[in-house]
C-alpha cells in the first residue's frame, strides 16, 4: 500500500515536472532543468561576508569605546576628534551590514538598540539634568532604544554638525557617552557572537540551508533571504534615506545628520550590497554572481555596473547631504535614480532568477 | 508576466496532484472522504512566494501603483520611532507606554513572544480590568482599574513612573500520548510587580503577545454574514462546538459591531485596532481616542497636543496592515503534508480553523476584495477550557473564550521571528504543544491528537509547517 502511495505521488510529480518543462519551453529564457547547488555561495556568504562584517563592527565598536574612554580621561579637542573619527569608522561596517538586516540583529532586538532614529533629545536632556548615576546598566536596562545606539552617541559627540568644542561637553554627557558606548559595544559583541561558528552559530543556519534546517528548509529560501536583504536596503536608500528628506526638503529627516556622515552611510549601504553579491569582502569567494553569471552573464555584468554607478552617483552629491537636498537637487535626483536602478534589477531580475530556478 | 507564469504553473501542479490524490488510498485514522488540499495560494491574489524573513512584510503583489505608494507610506509610519514631546520628528510618546514604535512589537510584521524569565517584556502586553460583580455577562467593555486603565504600561518617559511590570514563572507538566510519547507543557504564572501604587487584589490580567499583521485586510473583507453562518452559540447541531460572535463598541459609529480583531475579537475594524494600539501601547492620541492613556493618572503631563497622530497617518497605517501579502504555502504536494491535511480535518481542527473563505468587498481596498483565502479561522469565539483561560471577559467573550486565530504563515514564524512560541501568551514552545493546550470545545480534537501515532502527529505538524 505504502509503496503504491509513493509511486502514485512520484508519478504525479513527474507529470507535473513534464508540464513545467512543457510550459517553459514556450518561454524565451534558458531552461535550467537540473538543480543548482548553492551550498558554497551560502557558506561563503555566512562565514566570510556576514560574520566578518559583524566581527569588524565589533572591533570598530571596541575602538570607539577606547576613544570615548580617552576622551573622558582627557577631554581635549584632539581626543574629541579622535572619538568622532572612531564613530565614523564604526559606522562603515554597520552600514554595510544593512544589506543583511535579518536573523539575530532582528530577532534579538539589536537593530533598534544600535540604530534607533530619531534620538529622544528632550528626554535625553531630562536624564542628563537628573540625579541618576549614568551607569551602563542604567542606560541599557532603564532607558529606551531612542536614547541609545549610534545616533545618541553621534548626538553627544557631534551635536549639530557644527564644530563641537570639547570644552562644551559636560561631565554628565561624558558619563552618558561612556555608558551608551559600552552598551553599543555589548550589542555588537552579542551580534557577532550570535553568528560566530564558535558562538550561537547562525552562520550554520544559513550555510546548511536545505532539508533538516528548521529556518531555511531549502537553499532557495536562504538565497531569497540574501536577495531580500539587498532589496530592502536598496529600496530604503533610494526611496527612504535619500528621497524622504529630498522630497520634503526637510533636514530633520536626514540620516546621520549630526555628523554630516550621510553620504558615506549611503555609499556603504551599496558597498554592502556589492559584498553580498560578489562574495568579496576582505577575501574573495563564491558569491551570488557565480550563479547569476552561469545563468545570465549579461545580467551579471549589467548589475555590477549599476552598483558601481550608484556608489559614484551618491559620491557626486556635494557634502553635506543636508544642504545638497536644497542646493544640489539634480545630483541628489541622479543618486536616487542610480540606486533605484539597483533596486529594480534586484527585485525584477535577480530575485526572479532565484525564484525560477531549483536549488539543492 | 513572469509572475503570471509562476502562478499558472503552481496551479497546474496542484490540480494535477489533487487529481492524483483523489484516487489515492489513505492510511488515516478514519475513513472519511479525503479533503481537498487548500493549495498554495493562501491569500488569493495577495499571495507571495517567499520563504525568507520577509514573508510577512511584503506588500500585496496586486496593488496598483498608487495603492503601493500609500502602502509604503504606511510602512514608514509603522516603523516610526516616537519620542518625548516637544520634538521635530514623531513627538508625543507616552508619558506611559509599552513600546516606542509599532515594529518593535510586531517585529517584521510578525509574531511577538514572551520574555525569557527575568527579562523585560517587549513584544507582549497585559490587559487589566476589574471584575464586573453585578453581571458577569454584560457584553460590555472591560471595567478599567483606577490608576491603571485597561492595560499595564510597563515603560514611561524619564521622570515619570511606569505603572509596573510583570514577573512570569513557569511550571512544567508532562503529558503522555497513547503511543507513549512524552510531551512537556509549561504553565505560566503571572505576578504584577513594581507597581507605582497599590493595585486591587481582584484585578483581572490578560497576557497577550503581538499578533502577526499580514492578511488583515482580507479578514476585514470577509462578509459579516459569512462569519455569522458559522456561529452556533447554543450548539444546536450538537457537535460540541459553539462559535460565538463578539459584539464590541465601535467608537466612530457609536454602536456595537461584530468584533473581528485581537485575541478576543474585541476590535470591530482595523482603523480602530490601529488607533487603539497607538493609544494603549504607545500613549499616542488620535481623533478616535483623543484622551491620553494616562488620563486621570499622575503620569499625565500638561500641555500635550491632541491628536498626536493625524488622521492621515492613521489612514496610511490602516491601509498598510490591510495590504500586506500573505505567504504561499510550501510543499503542498508533499505526501506527508497531504496526509497531515487529512488528519487536520479528521481531528475536527478544521471545524473552527475553517480552511477556505471568500472575501466580499472592502471599500477602498480592491486588492483584498473578492478573494478566495485560506486563513484557517472562523473569526468566532470559542471556549478553550480552563487551562487556557485568562478569566478576563472582554465584551461578549468570557474569561475562557478566544477568537480562533488564523493559522496562515505559522510555518514561517521560525524563519521570520526566530522562535516558535504560540498561543495568546506564547506559552506553547512549538506547534504540538499549542495543539495540546486546546481544551473546552477543542477537547475532542486534543484527545484525537493524543491518540495519534507519532507518524500521524509528525504529518499533522508537517501540514501546519506548510502553512
Amino acid at each position: 500500500m505504502k509503496l503504491y502511495n509513493i509511486l502514485t505521488v512520484f508519478s504525479c510529480i513527474i507529470i507535473a515536472s513534464a508540464l513545467i518543462v512543457g510550459c517553459e519551453s514556450g518561454d524565451d529564457d534558458e531552461i535550467v532543468d537540473e538543480t543548482y547547488d548553492a551550498g558554497a555561495i551560502l557558506d561563503h556568504y555566512a562565514n566570510n561576508v556576514v560574520y566578518v562584517i559583524y566581527s569588524d563592527l565589533d572591533t570598530e565598536a571596541g575602538e570607539l569605546l577606547d576613544a570615548v574612554k580617552a576622551l573622558q580621561a582627557d577631554t581635549s579637542q584632539s581626543n574629541l576628534e579622535a572619538a568622532q573619527q572612531a564613530w565614523v569608522a564604526a559606522r562603515i561596517p554597520w552600514e554595510k551590514s544593512e544589506a543583511f538586516l535579518f536573523g539575530p540583529v532582528d530577532t534579538q532586538g539589536l537593530d533598534p538598540a544600535l540604530d534607533s532614529w530619531p534620538v529622544d533629545r528632550t528626554n535625553l536632556q531630562d536624564v542628563l539634568d537628573g540625579p541618576n548615576e549614568l551607569t551602563t546598566d542604567y542606560v541599557t536596562n532603564e532607558l529606551d532604544d531612542n536614547k541609545k545606539g549610534f545616533h545618541t552617541i553621534e548626538y553627544l559627540l557631534f551635536r549639530e554638525g557644527d564644530q563641537r568644542q570639547a570644552s562644551d561637553i559636560t561631565d554628565r554627557e561624558l558619563e552618558y557617552l561612556l555608558a551608551a558606548t559600552m552598551n553599543l559595544k555589548d550589542s555588537t559583541a552579542q551580534l557577532a557572537n550570535a553568528w560566530a561558528p564558535d558562538g550561537e552559530n547562525f552562520v550554520n543556519t544559513i550555510a546548511s540551508a536545505g532539508e533538516g534546517n528548521s529556518v531555511y528548509r531549502s537553499q532557495s529560501g536562504a538565497l531569497q533571504e540574501m536577495v531580500d536583504g539587498m532589496i530592502t536596503i536598496a529600496d530604503e536608500v533610494a526611496n527612504g534615506k535619500i528621497s524622504d528628506p529630498y522630497n520634503e526638503e526637510d533636514t530633520t529627516l536626514v540620516e546621520s545628520q549630526f555628523s554630516f556622515n550621510s553620504i558615506a552611510d549611503f555609499q556603504n549601504n551599496i558597498r554592502g550590497i556589492q559584498s553580498v553579491y560578489t562574495g568579496n569582502y576582505n577575501s574573495d569567494g563564491p558569491g551570488l554572481n557565480d550563479f547569476v553569471s552561469s545563468t545570465d552573464s549579461a545580467l551579471d555584468s549589467r548589475f555590477k555596473t549599476e552598483m558601481q554607478a550608484a556608489i559614484d552617483a551618491i559620491g557626486a552629491i556635494p557634502n553635506p547631504f543636508r544642504d545638497a537636498i536644497t542646493n544640489d537637487r539634480p545630483a541628489v535626483q541622479a543618486a536616487i535614480d542610480a540606486v533605484g536602478t539597483v533596486h529594480i534589477t534586484l527585485q525584477q531580475d535577480i530575485l526572479t532568477l532565484i525564484n525560477e530556478n531549483e536549488f539543492n | 508576466m513572469k509572475t503570471c507564469l509562476t502562478f499558472f504553473i503552481s496551479t497546474l501542479i496542484l490540480s494535477v496532484l489533487i487529481g492524483c490524490n483523489v484516487d489515492q488510498p489513505t492510511d488515516v485514522i478514519d475513513s472519511n472522504t479525503p479533503v481537498e488540499s487548500t493549495g498554495a495560494l493562501s491569500g488569493g491574489d495577495t499571495t507571495i512566494f517567499s520563504e525568507s524573513s520577509h514573508a510577512f512584510s511584503t506588500p500585496a503583489p496586486n496593488l496598483s501603483a498608487d495603492a503601493l505608494e500609500k502602502h509604503l507610506d504606511g510602512d514608514l509610519e509603522f516603523e516610526a520611532v516616537f519620542v518625548t514631546a516637544p520634538a521635530e520628528v514623531n513627538p508625543g510618546l507616552g508619558p506611559i507606554y509599552n513600546n516606542i514604535t509599532c515594529i518593535n512589537c510586531h517585529v517584521r510584521d510578525g509574531r511577538g513572544k514572551p520574555p525569557a524569565v527575568d527579562e523585560k517584556f517587549v513584544s507582549m502586553l497585559f490587559r487589566l480590568s476589574l471584575p464586573n460583580t453585578e453581571n458577569a455577562d454584560t457584553g460590555q467593555s472591560p471595567i478599567p482599574v483606577p490608576g491603571y486603565g485597561t492595560q499595564l504600561n510597563n515603560r514611561a518617559i524619564y521622570g515619570t513612573p511606569s505603572e509596573g511590570t510583570v514577573k512570569i514563572e513557569y511550571s512544567e507538566q508532562t503529558l503522555t500520548t497513547a503511543d507513549g510519547t512524552r510531551i512537556h507543557l509549561r504553565y505560566p504564572d503571572y505576578t504584577i510587580t513594581d507597581t507605582y501604587k497599590p493595585i486591587p487584589e481582584n484585578v483581572e490580567v490578560s497576557p497577550r503577545v503581538a499578533p502577526v499583521v499580514f492578511g488583515l485586510g482580507l479578514l476585514e473583507a470577509i462578509p459579516e454574514e459569512t462569519i455569522l453562518s458559522y456561529a452556533d452559540e447554543a450548539d444546536v447541531n450538537g457537535d460540541g462546538i459553539s462559535g460565538k460572535p463578539n459584539y464590541v463598541w465601535d467608537v466612530v459609529d457609536k454602536k456595537y459591531k461584530l468584533g473581528r480583531f485581537g485575541w478576543k475579537a474585541n476590535q470591530p475594524n482595523l482603523l480602530q485596532q490601529v488607533a487603539s494600539a497607538y493609544h494603549d501601547d504607545m500613549g499616542l492620541t488620535t481623533s478616535l481616542f483623543p484622551l491620553e492613556n494616562s488620563h486621570g493618572q499622575i503620569q499625565l503631563k500638561e500641555n500635550l497636543t491632541s491628536p498626536e497622530v493625524s488622521d492621515e497617518i492613521l489612514d496610511v497605517v490602516t491601509f498598510y496592515v490591510q495590504t500586506l501579502a500573505v505567504p504561499a504555502r510550501r510543499n503542498v504536494n508533499d505526501p506527508q503534508v497531504m496526509h497531515g491535511e487529512q488528519l487536520f480535518a479528521q481531528a475536527q481542527c478544521a471545524n473552527c480553523h475553517i480552511p477556505t473563505l471568500r472575501t466580499g468587498v472592502l471599500p477602498g481596498v480592491p486588492s483584498v476584495s473578492n478573494q478566495t483565502i485560506h486563513a484557517f479561522t472562523d473569526m468566532l469565539l470559542h471556549d478553550m477550557g480552563p487551562d487556557l483561560a485568562d478569566n478576563r471577559p472582554d465584551f461578549r467573550a468570557s474569561g475562557s473564550e478566544w477568537r480562533t486565530p488564523p493559522l496562515w504563515g505559522i510555518g514561517l514564524v521560525q524563519t521570520v521571528n526566530g522562535h516558535t512560541n504560540f498561543l495568546h501568551d506564547g506559552r506553547a514552545r512549538d506547534l504540538m504543544e499549542a495543539i495540546l493546550w486546546h481544551g473546552g470545545e477543542a477537547e475532542k480534537s486534543r484527545r484525537m491528537t493524543m491518540q495519534m501515532t507519532n507518524v500521524e502527529r509528525e504529518a499533522l505538524i508537517a501540514f501546519l509547517e506548510s502553512l
